[in-house]
């Protein structure tokens, strides 16, 4: 069963090694092994989001992450959460654009009874759906989307960005939370329908990463996941491509009961899994990572017009990446002064490109976030899927530290010339009204957080 | 109408043997110039690290200037005698570190991630930041001002302002303990470089601080490399400051904090009790656990899993601040959110559930799940080197012995049904606990009032 890739570490990997597998229904599976702590971290990908998603059933693929929690053929009710917690396990599921995923971390002599659990479910999950289950998880999600986003302020940001930044119809025009009306119109046959058709091994990648015995790990495996059918006949998501800039400068105001002015946007960037978007990233480390960035420094630290100031990336394999500005105003200052300052920086980037210290800089941050990614098996199994789900090769995982530390100077400077321009933006100014009946209230980065919905509440 | 699956079912799996784990032992040592180092050598672990422990807590702010402590630990990365903050906070980025200061209850913290191949940098830098801080006056006063513009985002969040309302309500007002943690706005309005100096002149020096260095140390020789960094840190000698007691009201009462159109009521419902000094805490730890300590809890059992009111409701214990002599206290909090329409229905179901466990007590099942969670997610738990060095700086700062958390696991693998029934049942009577609630008050004070759990007033939001 191993297809050629031995574990034999490659350069810039670090020392770690994985291992690729494929059984007969088509499950690709990947091993790592690290016997350095006595634990194990089991993940599945299947490729499904949100992006697959059809009009009127915005939410349903994170809607059904929740059903995966509710019982299969031989797991009662939360039997999935009681049997791993009580194993000294930790478990949760996330639905983001374009991959639902599933993962449990154990305490190594517990590994096998987390690949039944997930084996049961990828197999037999219909055996125990019901409407009991449906409705309570409908309310659960309804409640989860008002806490996280229509509670919170800014809390809808990253929907209304989103909605500018992809257009109508396209398949990320819509985030993973999904509207309440279409959460509302969900029925217990389309969630019976979305198993039969995304819920297959052969649309899935298992990884299991840790204290394992590769052998031993791939007998279990095929003993469990061996027997499930694989089928075709999953459509393929709406073509996400779409021109490499928007072309035009997008914008929409919120006037809303929110503590501060806010300005935000969206950046159109190369996709994924390319150097240009590695070459993205550095530069929107160094105009708006951490607390020495150009525009953390112009704006927090010099003029003293912003309370925070930064650019995050949203990574995307089947669509344009995005980079996202978010800068909250401080005191009176008017939202012109601040976007006349960003756009002197971003051109002002542009024009020079990325110093020798900045280039340094930006790459030691990606470098240490890579590290944590990482430095723990549940991370690393997470990537490994990541890497074969949308890239079709989890190796990739193990080196791509090394292909961020390649990217030069003059491929920043040529993806900020293109990229990070007024014309390539879609724009979200708030405008603070002190109206009562407004939407309400929370945190200053929710927007973060909104590609990837979790099944379980933060602690 | 279900369907069958055409799989093959095999029986649930028994587990193997378990590969013995134990909470890493620190080694404990002190540098010339008094600092406690505590070091911990955790092989893979490529990200060290690095918590220091200054003995400035908040209530030796002075009078009137809440919120001295947060600015000072804050200015820390503001700039040194070797670099401005623009270069001090460009020279940590370019060693791939992170520097995170915070002020609480019991002293100022900071917390440094970098890479092992960088450890000897971040640790100059660090260093020079408590050696040397720049504390320059413009500097201050944009700090001041940051933390001014951030007070109106931390009251528009439902779960922080509801922190807020809890706190003052619990503590007798003169307590430091019942104002917010980094001052209010007339406070912190108040705050120059000549006070964050004086606080850090008479608060900070490394005879009462400890450093805790966790991570993997192949290679590394760190006693020479302390000895180069934190090692030039020089201070006079002081004793340890007395640690005051903790008191707070608990009589049942409700607090709405209005928030006009609010979809969903945030709640948070606490009391005191004991910390990690007392002899009950491992069994008010698998208790709490039992009660609302995951989605399968007591709690989201019903008011998630059931009802549907809720995406999460958690019971929790946090050490507020723990004195050498026992006399510490936990807040012994409920919160989570619910639909504005359940609110009431929400709040009699958590009473419920609170009245049922007092009077039926917790099964032996229900105990036995929950320490095979809490005891078996360590070796999760402490796999980074952060989770490790950010434990053992608890256990310092609470006045515990470096073995704690490893005798702690015992002790919770020892505890009975009967104890955590107890514990769980004095950690939240139902006719003791403070229930703060952020939402809508038009629609939900008269189904709050009804439900007969205390007094009910309502607050504005600003």
């Amino acid at each position: 069963m191993p297809m050629g890739h031995t574990a034999t570490a490659q350069a810039g990997s670090g020392g770690l090694t994985a291992t690729e597998h494929r059984l007969a229904n088509g499950l690709r599976v990947v091993l790592s092994e690290d016997h350095l702590t006595p634990v194990a971290a089991v993940c599945l990908w299947y490729d499904v989001g949100s992006r697959h998603e059809v009009k009127g059933r915005t939410g349903l693929a994170h809607l059904f992450e929740h059903l995966m929690f509710q019982g299969s053929a031989q797991v009662k009710g939360n039997g999935h959460f009681e049997l791993v917690q009580g194993a000294g396990g930790s478990l949760n599921g996330t639905t983001s654009f374009e991959r639902t995923n599933y993962f449990e971390t154990m305490p190594t002599h517990q590994l096998e009874l987390a690949l039944w659990l997930e084996a049961d479910r990828m197999g037999s999950l219909l055996a125990a759906l019901d409407d009991e289950s449906m409705e309570n998880q409908r309310d659960v999600v309804k409640n989860e989307r008002r806490q996280r986003y229509d509670n919170v302020p800014y809390g809808t940001a990253f929907e209304k960005l989103t909605a500018l930044a992809y257009p109508e119809g396209h398949p990320y025009h819509h985030t993973p939370i999904g509207s309440m009306a279409d959460l509302d119109a969900a029925t217990l046959e389309d969630a019976r329908a979305f198993f039969r058709t995304y819920y297959a091994p052969n649309n899935a990648v298992l990884s299991v990463v840790g204290d394992i015995d590769p052998e031993q790990t791939l007998a279990w495996v095929e003993k469990y996941f061996g027997s499930i059918p694989g089928h075709d006949g999953k459509p393929a998501p709406r073509d996400g491509a779409l021109p490499e800039t928007i072309g035009e400068q997008l914008r929409e105001v919120v006037e809303e009961d929110v503590p501060a002015r806010a300005l935000m946007a969206a950046y159109r960037l190369p996709h994924d899994g390319t150097r240009a978007c590695d070459a993205a990233d550095l530069a929107l480390t160094v105009l708006g990572g951490g607390e020495s960035s150009r525009l953390y420094n112009r704006l927090v630290r010099r003029d003293r017009t912003a309370v925070a100031a930064g650019f995050g990336l949203l990574r995307l394999a089947g669509a344009p990446s995005l980079g996202w500005l978010d800068v909250k105003t401080s005191g009176d200052v008017e939202v012109p002064v601040i976007e006349t300052a960003i756009d002197e920086e971003l051109a002002r980037f542009a024009e020079e490109g990325p110093t020798p210290e900045e280039m340094e800089r930006a790459q030691a941050q990606l470098e240490r976030e890579w590290l944590d990614r990482l430095g723990t098996v549940a991370g690393r199994a997470d990537e490994l899927c990541r890497y074969a789900v949308l890239f079709g090769d989890p190796q990739l995982a193990l080196t791509a530290v090394q292909r961020v530390l390649e990217i030069t100077a003059e491929e920043v400077q040529e993806v900020a010339k293109a990229r990070l321009r007024p014309d390539n933006r879609a724009v979200l100014v708030y405008e603070p009204v002190a109206d009562e009946t407004a939407e309400d209230t929370g945190t200053t980065d929710a927007t973060a957080a909104a590609a990837d919905e979790n099944e379980e509440a933060a602690k | 109408m279900t369907e069958l699956a055409t799989m093959d079912f095999h029986p649930r799996p028994q587990a193997g043997d378990a590969r013995p784990w134990a909470f890493p032992a620190p080694e404990r040592g002190t540098l010339d110039n008094g600092l406690t180092v505590l070091r911990c050598h955790r092989p893979g672990q490529q990200v060290v690290a690095v918590e220091v422990l200054l003995d400035a807590p908040l209530e030796a702010e002075p009078a009137g200037l809440d919120g001295v402590a947060t600015i000072m630990a804050r200015a820390f990365s503001e700039g040194t005698d070797k670099h401005s903050a623009e270069d001090f906070a460009a020279e940590l980025e370019r060693a791939g570190a992170t520097l995170d200061a915070h002020a609480d209850h019991p002293g100022v913290r900071l917390s440094l991630e970098v890479p092992a191949s960088r450890l000897t940098k971040g640790l100059g830098l660090i260093a020079d930041a408590l050696r040397a801080p720049a504390f320059a006056d413009s500097e201050v006063e944009r700090l001041v001002n940051n933390r001014l513009d951030e007070i109106p985002h931390e009251l528009a969040n439902p779960s922080r302002r509801g922190a807020k309302e809890l706190s003052k309500e619990l503590f007798p007002a003169d307590a430091r303990m019942s104002r917010p943690r980094q001052g209010s706005e007339e406070t912190v309005a108040a705050i120059d470089s000549a006070a964050v100096r004086a606080f850090y002149e008479k608060h900070v020096r490394p005879a009462t601080a400890t450093v805790v260095v966790v991570g993997d140390l192949t290679g590394i020789d760190l006693d020479a490399l302390l000895g180069d960094t934190l090692g030039a840190w020089t201070g006079s000698s002081a004793e340890p400051r007395p640690v005051p007691p903790v008191t707070a009201d608990d009589t049942g009462r409700v607090v709405i904090v209005d928030r006009p159109g609010a979809v969903q009521t945030q709640l948070l419902i606490g009391r005191i009790g004991p910390d990690r000094h007392d002899r009950v805490w491992p069994a008010q730890v698998l208790g709490t656990y039992c009660l609302g300590g995951t989605l399968t809890s007591r709690l989201d059992r019903v008011l998630r899993e059931e009802k549907g009111y809720t995406y999460g409701v958690r019971a929790f214990g946090q050490v507020l601040r723990s004195a050498p002599d026992g006399t510490g206290a936990a807040m012994l909090a409920i919160s989570g959110s619910v639909d504005t329409p359940n609110t009431g229905p929400a709040l009699q179901d958590l009473w419920t559930v609170l009245r049922t466990l007092a009077a039926e007590g917790l099964t032996d099942a229900e105990r036995d799940v929950a320490v095979q969670n809490l005891v078996g997610v360590a070796p999760l738990k402490y796999e980074t080197a952060a989770a490790v060095a950010s434990t053992l700086a608890d256990q310092v700062e609470q006045h515990l012995p470096d073995d704690y958390q490893a005798t702690l696991y015992r002790q919770l693998a020892a505890t009975g049904t009967v104890e955590a029934t107890a514990a769980a049942v004095s950690a939240f009577p139902v006719d003791r606990l403070v229930t703060v609630l952020v939402g809508d008050a038009a629609q939900i004070k008269a189904p709050v009032e009804a439900l007969g759990i205390g007094e009910v007033t309502v607050v504005a939001a600003e």
